[in-house]
């Protein structure tokens, strides 16, 4: 089933979005402890060290949580297998961008 | 709708044990999964992968697949049909546990084992007491050209939405949105949708949806954060004597002024010409040197005359030869 509406309201989404731990519960649907877990094996970190119910997560936290219950679910991972994936995942695709920009730049130097 | 082979989409023979059929399932799973993969069909490979593993993995399902494999149940046309007959004794539809994602099992499973998707998702956060729950945030990602981004656009994007049935089964629609995209969005950079994730239950707010930037590559320019690069050729000459040249940018065509004594791989910076934002980036011209396929005879003489002019300067010196 296909639906389709007009949107005229975007956000852009900055650093200075940010989403408390109550907030991040509700948004990704899982609880609390989770989150607290998440962060103790460093998966996900708060934008500032503090207090657990002080806590402020921005915008690619958010992301990097729904990406990590996509693989805890999928790939049954661990959390130090999750923190770990996850941050190789980044240099991957990091370096992925990395070489193809290169890739590119040297292309054109070889071209003619 | 076609008979889809499991076994071959797990890569294992009709007579492999369940624990190769583990092994060959955990392999893929990791080898296609969407947020691993780099591969262009990944998705569709892994939910094909999850689904086939979720019928041989259970004794009962891969027993009833067997014989629908060996009855041939096709009709007239070369399509799969079940036969007339055919219910499930696996009963899938009572929202039987399943690890994977049923949301996105295909029409052909469906038909063999009844609708995928279990409420088990809705318990085990413990919602239930209150019926309201708030819907889920959606993530995806949005692919632009480099002038859209640049400049702006209106793009029409797909995404799957989740969504609770009024019996608490988890199921998915596609829906299709016309998201204006302001300029100067880079890659890695997200913009919401706010109220456009998964229906909130029981009269609670909707999710929101996120969309990640992605850049697709350009012939010409390449992009580093909010910085666009450009390598611009330059004549020998230009590099030597300095000249001002015209040089390509997103919003029109720029004079740069190339200092004299220019080499390869020198960096000119255009302050604000990358992508537009607070503050923008810049496009950085990256300097080649080239030269002329074939040279005149009159070129040749006056290249004969810079060599004997230049004899004292050797290129290969920090070559130690």
């Amino acid at each position: 089933m296909t639906r389709k509406t007009i949107i005229s309201t975007v956000e852009v989404l900055g650093q200075s979005d940010t989403y408390t731990l109550r907030e991040l519960c509700e948004r990704g649907g899982v609880n609390a402890e989770f989150i607290i877990e998440l962060v103790s094996y460093g998966v996900i970190a708060p934008v500032e060290e503090r207090p657990a119910h002080q806590w402020q997560f921005d915008t690619l936290a958010l992301a990097r949580l729904s990406r990590a219950m996509r693989l805890q679910r999928d790939l049954q991972l661990n959390l130090p297998g999750l923190a770990m994936s996850l941050d190789l995942l980044d240099e991957v695709n990091e370096l992925r961008r990395e070489v193809a920009r290169l890739n590119q730049q040297l292309s054109r130097l070889i071209a003619d | 709708m076609e008979f889809k082979d499991y076994y071959k989409i797990l890569g294992v023979a009709e007579a492999a044990s369940a624990d190769d059929v583990k092994k060959a399932y955990r392999k893929l799973a990791r080898k296609y999964h969407p947020d691993v993969s780099k591969e262009q069909d990944a998705e569709v490979r892994f939910k094909e992968v999850g689904e086939a593993y979720e019928v041989l993995k259970d004794p009962e399902k891969r027993a009833e697949y067997d014989q629908l494999k060996r009855m041939g149940a096709y009709s007239e046309d070369g399509r799969f049909r079940p036969p007339p007959d055919w219910e499930s004794a696996s009963n899938f539809n009572g929202g039987g546990f399943t690890e994977a994602d049923a949301r996105h099992f295909s029409d052909f499973f469906e038909s063999i084992f009844g609708r995928g998707g279990s409420a088990h998702r809705t318990y085990k956060q413990g919602h239930q007491q209150s019926f309201r729950m708030r819907g889920e945030d959606v993530h995806a990602k949005i692919a632009l050209f480099l002038e859209e981004a640049f400049h702006g656009c209106e793009k029409q994007v797909q995404v799957q939405v989740p969504e609770i049935d009024e019996y608490g089964l988890v199921g998915h629609r596609s829906k299709s949105l016309n998201v204006k995209i302001p300029a100067g969005m880079g890659p890695g950079q997200h913009i919401r949708l706010r109220g456009q994730g998964a229906a909130g239950f029981g009269g609670a707010e909707n999710g929101d949806l996120f969309l990640e930037v992605e850049l697709a590559p350009h012939p010409v320019y390449s992009v580093d954060g909010k910085d666009i690069y450009l390598t611009l050729p330059v004549s020998p000459w230009e590099a030597a004597l300095g000249a001002t040249v015209t040089a390509p940018t997103l919003s029109g065509k720029v004079n740069v002024k190339v200092p004299k004594g220019a080499s390869s791989g020198q960096k000119l910076r255009l302050k604000g010409k990358g992508l537009p934002g607070n503050p923008a980036g810049d496009q950085i011209i990256v300097l080649q040197v080239t030269l002329p396929k074939s040279h005149s005879a009159d070129a040749e003489a006056l290249y004969k005359e810079l060599a004997e002019k230049e004899k004292s300067y050797n290129p290969r010196s920090k070559l130690g030869v």
